[in-house]
């Protein structure tokens, strides 16, 4: 017994020295006959994918497979890229720095929890980034952070640091606080309490920054200059104001949660103000009204397929929302800011076919392509391409269809889900459970 | 451009057909060439289908047009009987965050006095969009406290509540403990899995109330036959139960987990209760207990996380299939007014895991109508059978399918919603 | 301690005090613990020894041929008796006083939402735990019972939460008990509702603010004391001025980290302002070896072992959950261990000896060996906390902290028989 082990490990050994891999088993997969929905490329009928140490290395017909890599066969089924959710809260100790208006010191990448099980539920989904985001209680929340559902790996390897750095803004009834009742003798009404104080003390920050900033630049200067005043002593350093001036330097671009055109359009005058860029508007129910202006401005928008009326300000979104905005040249995203929405993200994008008469490739951008742009990650995901990173969901169905269901979901060429392999885990168990107990209890 | 053309004239013309149908109800409508799933019965490519005095005179392959009929051309088209929703808000519930708004879940616990249909906003902006996906009629429920109210079953048609109504009074609604977590989170039950204990007491306190009407009864009865008797005290809550205790009404028991729905199974049992049970969200669990009892299910809105983590990521997706399979009699609801119309999806996810795809069409037409016992005038395209017809592009239960036309007792609807007027109103920016 | 023993005692000091000179004013009896199997921890076990307790100390220690046994000793027959150095807990909530209901002053107003985070609502890093110290002898006695007679006593609320006091467990008025004060700064990555920080992410900007604000005040004290003249004094600033020795002189600040994620979020901002900084609590501490094999910053790890509640091992049904902390988390300690870690025990989080008993003994099922389990509760804490001249092991010179067993120690069966701390021993 011994024996044989031994020699299986020595001709093991022998093997590696005399063929080294050219690749890492973990990483690399090569994917059989699927039809392949590039999302920028085409459809490839029958194809093949190749992932070598993460990165997709050959789509095409008939691959040789590499000694020794893992092969799934995807006969009958679609392969297409790992989806992606631009607007979630999931993974994190804490959504909200609830207490304050102005909290962009409160940075969600801080508190990043791998452990949270809403990464498996995304994986069940077909799910392999999200933008998780800060909540919506304050006009400037804070920083958010772009993970890879990397479930099983410490949290600092899920953050995605390739991604734009964003920062939370919100308008409208969350951050005036609508559903919250003022009681005699209770806590005091936060300001701002209505839509125009809401902009108004985000201008009072961004005029704060500009001092901050100034000062600062006023220091330097003194402190380069060739005689410089004794005793000089630094600004004190605010990390809030530090946030705020990377946004003003262009190195942070804002995510701003709103719902009405009113609250979209002066958010975008805001932008202009202050020379800062809006990278996209979360939700924002009424952009069909302005879809021209957003076009125009180059914002882009992550929105709800349809969950509608659930408060006044979300009284006219309507359905069309997302394919409409699309059509028009808007950069749409559908998002789930959900733990349970984002395992039918593929659902909701699908909805824009009969709403707004997408095509089915167009309605797969909304979940892949588009919310990789939206991210600035559009380099290394959200479509399969030579050169990409390997994430990968393969579905039963055309993954526009409302019969269709993810089958497995790879993440840089290794696997995070698989049906087949939950369902025969399930099996185990539940014979396991079946099976009389010896000596136990009755 | 063609297609929004096309939408347009659809709406205009489906304005004007709608009030010349109102003053000339006896038309005679002939549905021509259509793929024809009548769900009972095989389907039918290129049919025609007869619609007269609002009931479906003929349906078939070789059906005479008669003269005078109204053809519609309905060539690579399907014909589908209308969906009908398990378990809705349509009518209760305009902006679920605003209360002046919200008319579903009265205060206190016990409410068998409650009627939904005397609430129910005709108006109501969801109804459009749920019926123009070609959803027809609908379960209309309060919610909230242990009894909540009086279930009606409406079509989604008419200018007046009481013009909708099918029953009106379809259902006592009861609530045991809740799994429903909201949003991303895991249900209610707790780690610990099933809540037991609650149920018990709660059947325990149904039974005292059952048993207390049931005595009231008796001397309302006794009194009835003896004038010199007093009459028993009046009780608003008992009267109201009467119905129920007399079998007279049937009761839609809210109840989730494996251990409740035994308890449940058993309390209808005791009680000799006409039941239906919605939610029976652990159901795979007990599906033959379910099934012996023979008391059919309202699957609640798949859009929500299992119960219990131990149930597996789709214990929710697949429930449905597993019933179906051990024979427990389903239907599914979308727990919603303002995403009602997502009605057929729900049965497509299931189908998606496991349900038979047939099944999962049956489980949004012909059962629901057994289910609220109105299957002899709808749930299925048969003649005799109210015209309750969906035209559509495809197949009903896909996101992508378009639903050209809907008939209500054999008049075409208004297709027109909220979604497409503020559509419509903001294109005229260009 | 009642009078007529109080004068017996004045009459031993008198006699110490010819001999040694000054010394405190109060000094205990002298012992000779003899025939014991005695485990020093720093050095080998000595298997019939005696032990020399005297004015506190431990004055002599060796096998029972070698020790004269002095004419004014106690003589304490130990035949089957083990005797150890004094278990000591580097991080615990003991014996503070019930946190008080916040008096409302006049109107029952609420405190104004802070409009920045150096406004620091309710933090209180000037808080000492001395002053909040009210020991009972049923607290002290549960402790002492297990053979824990040394115990670190830090305050519980809030995020800068104060500084900790070092306690012999020898009696029940604060000051004779007090080793070291104040011992480290402690910091717990928490939040409360309403007043900011409201969540995780606001209490580590929160910190991070903080030290950057004491630095800055620190530096601007320095200025001014530098000019003097021509220069606006800052203005004084309590919390500030509590802060500035642990970011500006580097006094040890003890980092509460209740899961994996906090212990990397701590060590972040220990690297950020080159603090002196002990992690605690890091019941989690395993699932981080790789991040805690690289970093010298001791660790006080808890044998508390109920898993945090963002843990994937209470989210995945009830089966693991209670594995999690029947197995998963007892095994930490011993995780550790096998990846070379340091780290040194503490009760913290359980206020019951025989519940801290009970965990011990799990840890050691779950894989930790006696002899390490030992070091972590007395040579290591000692180390981490600065006392190892005093503290950790039954060595001549060092405090007589010394208990004796029967059996081995944390063995199932084995009872704490006799406690000495301080030199006294102690009666139960």
């Amino acid at each position: 017994m011994n024996k044989t082990i031994t020699n299986l490990l020595t001709s093991a050994i022998v093997l590696a020295l005399i063929a080294p891999p050219a690749f890492s088993a973990e990483g690399s997969i090569l994917i059989k006959n699927g039809t392949i929905l590039t999302v920028t490329k085409g459809v490839m009928v029958k194809g093949d994918i190749l992932v070598i140490n993460g990165v997709i290395k050959q789509i095409g017909e008939n691959i040789p497979a590499p000694e020794g890599i893992k092969v799934i066969d995807a006969s009958g089924k679609y392969v297409i890229p790992g989806l992606i959710d631009s607007h979630t809260h999931i993974a994190l100790a804490g959504t909200n720095e609830g207490s304050e208006a102005i909290t962009p010191e409160a940075d969600v990448g801080e508190v990043v929890n791998a452990d949270d099980v809403s990464i498996l539920t995304a994986l069940s989904g077909g799910v392999t980034m999200v933008h998780t985001m800060h909540g919506s209680s304050n006009p400037i929340g804070g920083p958010n952070v772009v993970l890879k559902m990397k479930w099983g790996k410490p949290s600092e390897e899920l953050i995605v640091h390739e991604a734009l750095r964003t920062l939370k803004f919100a308008l409208g009834e969350n951050v005036k606080q609508s559903s919250r009742t003022i009681t005699v003798g209770g806590p005091p009404p936060r300001y701002p309490q209505t839509r125009m104080g809401t902009n108004a003390i985000i201008r009072r920050e961004m005029l704060k920054a500009r001092v901050y900033m100034e000062e600062w630049d006023r220091y330097n200067k003194l402190k380069a200059s060739k005689t410089p005043p004794k005793n000089l002593l630094p600004p004190r350093k605010d990390l809030r104001m530090e946030v705020l001036s990377d946004l003003l330097r262009g190195k942070i671009v804002a995510r701003c949660h709103d719902y009405q055109a009113t609250e979209a359009l002066e958010f975008m005058g805001l932008a202009k103000e202050f020379g800062f860029k809006v990278q996209a508007l979360e939700h924002t129910w009424e952009a069909y009204k302005i879809a021209d202006e957003l076009a125009a401005a180059k914002v882009g928008i992550s929105v709800f397929a349809d969950s509608w009326a659930y408060k006044m300000e979300a009284a006219e979104g309507i359905a069309y929302d997302a394919g409409y905005c699309a059509k028009k040249g808007v950069l749409v995203s559908i998002n789930s800011d959900s733990g349970e929405r984002i395992r039918r993200l593929f659902n909701e994008a699908g909805k824009s076919m009969k709403y707004g008469g997408l095509t089915e490739n167009e309605a797969l951008s909304l979940i892949t392509i588009n919310p990789a742009i939206q991210l600035g990650v559009e380099k290394i995901v959200g479509s399969l391409e030579v050169g990409k990173q390997g994430d990968i969901a393969i579905f039963n169905e055309h993954p526009m269809s409302a019969y269709t269901r993810c089958e497995m979901t790879i993440i840089e060429g290794d696997i995070y889900f698989d049906r087949a392999e939950y369902l025969k885990d399930r099996e185990e168990a539940d014979k396991k459970a079946q099976a009389p107990k010896k000596g136990g209890r009755p | 451009m063609t297609k929004r053309m096309f939408l347009v004239c659809v709406i205009m013309g489906l304005t004007a057909g709608w009030i010349s149908a109102q003053a000339q109800p006896a038309k005679v409508i002939a549905i021509r060439g259509a793929k024809i799933i009548p769900v009972v019965g095989d389907d039918i490519e290129g049919g025609t289908i007869i619609i007269k005095d609002g009931k479906i005179e003929a349906v078939g392959k070789d059906v005479a047009i008669p003269s005078g009929a109204e053809v519609v051309e309905a060539k690579g088209l399907c014909a589908y009987p209308g969906m009908i929703d398990g378990y809705s808000f349509l009518g209760l519930q305009e902006i679920s965050g605003v209360s002046a708004t919200v008319d579903n879940r009265e205060t206190g616990r016990i409410n068998p006095q409650v009627r939904a249909i005397e609430a129910l906003r005709y108006d109501s902006m969801h109804i459009p969009i749920a019926r123009s996906n070609g959803i027809t009629a609908a379960l209309v429920a309060p919610t909230g406290g242990l009894i909540s109210g009086q279930s009606t079953l409406i079509k989604l048609d008419g200018w007046t509540n009481r013009e909708m109504v099918i029953k009106s009074q379809a259902a006592m609604q009861i609530e045991f403990p809740g799994i429903r977590g909201g949003r991303g989170g895991f249900g209610g039950m707790g780690r610990g899995g099933a809540v037991t204990a609650d149920a018990t007491r709660l059947i325990a306190e149904l039974k005292e109330l059952f048993k207390n009407a049931r005595y009231y009864q008796k001397r309302k009865e006794f009194a009835a036959k003896n004038p010199a008797a007093a009459q028993p005290e009046f009780q608003e809550t008992l009267e109201f139960i009467l119905p129920v205790v007399r079998g007279e009404l049937t009761v839609m028991i809210s109840v989730h987990s494996d251990q409740d729905i035994k308890a449940a199974i058993q309390f209808v049992k005791d009680e000799s209760l006409k039941a239906v049970f919605f939610g029976v969200e652990q159901g795979w669990k007990v599906a033959d207990d379910l099934k012996k009892s023979n008391i059919p299910v309202i699957i609640s809105s798949l859009y929500d996380m299992p119960p219990v983590w131990d149930d597996g990521y789709d214990s929710l997706f697949r429930n449905p299939g597993v019933l179906n399979k051990a024979g427990v009699k389903i239907a599914f609801s979308s727990v919603s007014a303002s995403v009602a119309k997502d009605l057929p999806y729900h049965a497509a996810k299931a189908a998606a895991f496991g349900l038979d795809k047939k099944e999962a069409l049956k489980a949004v037409t012909i059962y629901p109508a057994e289910i609220f016992g109105v299957d002899k005038i709808m749930g299925s395209l048969e003649k005799g059978k109210t015209a309750n017809i969906v035209l559509s592009d495809g197949d009903i239960l896909e996101t992508r399918t378009n639903i050209k036309k809907v008939y209500i007792d054999g008049q075409e609807t208004d297709m027109s919603n909220r979604y497409l007027e503020l559509l419509e109103k903001f294109k005229k920016r260009g | 301690m009642s009078i007529s023993k109080r004068s017996c005692l004045f009459g031993l000091v008198f006699l110490i005090l010819a001999v040694s000179g000054p010394a405190s004013a109060d000094v205990g009896p002298t012992y000779a613990i003899k025939n014991a199997k005695i485990v020093p921890v720093t050095g080998p076990a000595i298997d019939k020894g005696v032990l020399i307790i005297r004015n506190g100390l431990i004055e002599a220690i060796g096998p029972v041929d070698k020790v004269t046994i002095p004419e004014d000793a106690e003589v304490i027959e130990a035949e089957g008796l083990i005797a150890y150095p004094g278990l000591i807990s580097a991080h615990t909530n003991l014996l503070l006083e019930a946190p008080r209901a916040e008096t409302s002053q006049g109107s029952p107003e609420f405190i104004a939402p802070a409009a920045a985070p150096q406004d620091r609502p309710s933090e209180t890093p000037e808080l000492c735990a001395f002053k909040l110290l009210k020991p009972t002898k049923a607290a002290i006695d549960s402790f002492l019972k297990i053979g824990v007679t040394t115990v670190l006593v830090a305050p519980n609320r809030g995020i800068i939460q104060g500084q900790s006091v070092l306690l012999n467990l020898n009696g029940e008025k604060a000051e004779p008990m007090v080793l070291k004060n104040p011992v480290a700064l402690h910091i717990n990555f928490t939040s409360a509702r309403g007043t900011y920080p409201s969540s995780l992410m606001g209490t580590i900007a929160f910190l991070r603010q903080s030290f950057l604000d004491a630095d800055y005040y620190a530096a601007c004290q320095a200025q001014y004391q530098k000019v003097l003249k021509g220069m606006k004094r800052p203005e004084y600033d309590p919390f500030l001025e509590a802060l500035v020795p642990y970011v500006k002189e580097k006094k040890p600040v003890i980092f509460q980290c209740n899961n994996l994620e906090d212990i990397k979020r701590a060590l972040k901002i220990i690297d950020e302002f080159k603090l002196n900084a002990l992690i605690s609590h890091a019941n989690e501490a395993w699932r981080d070896a790789a991040v805690l094999k690289k970093t010298p910053i001791p660790l006080l790890v808890t044998l508390d072992f109920r898993p945090p509640n963002s843990s994937r091992y209470v989210n995945q049904g009830e089966d693991l959950r209670k594995k999690a902390e029947a197995e998963i988390y007892p095994a930490n300690a011993a995780n550790l261990a096998k990846e070379g870690i340091k780290f040194a025990l503490t009760t913290f989080g359980l206020n019951d000896g025989a519940a801290v008993l009970k965990n011990i003994q799990a840890a050691i099922k779950a894989g930790l060996s006696k002899e390490e389990a030992l070091k972590a509760l007395t040579i290591q804490p000692a180390q981490y906390l600065g006392l190892v001249q005093q503290l950790g092991s039954l060595e001549p010179g060092k405090i007589a902290n010394v208990i004796l067993t029967k059996g081995e120690l944390f063995d199932e069966k084995t009872r704490v028989d006799k406690v000495f701390v301080d030199g006294v021993l102690w009666k139960f």
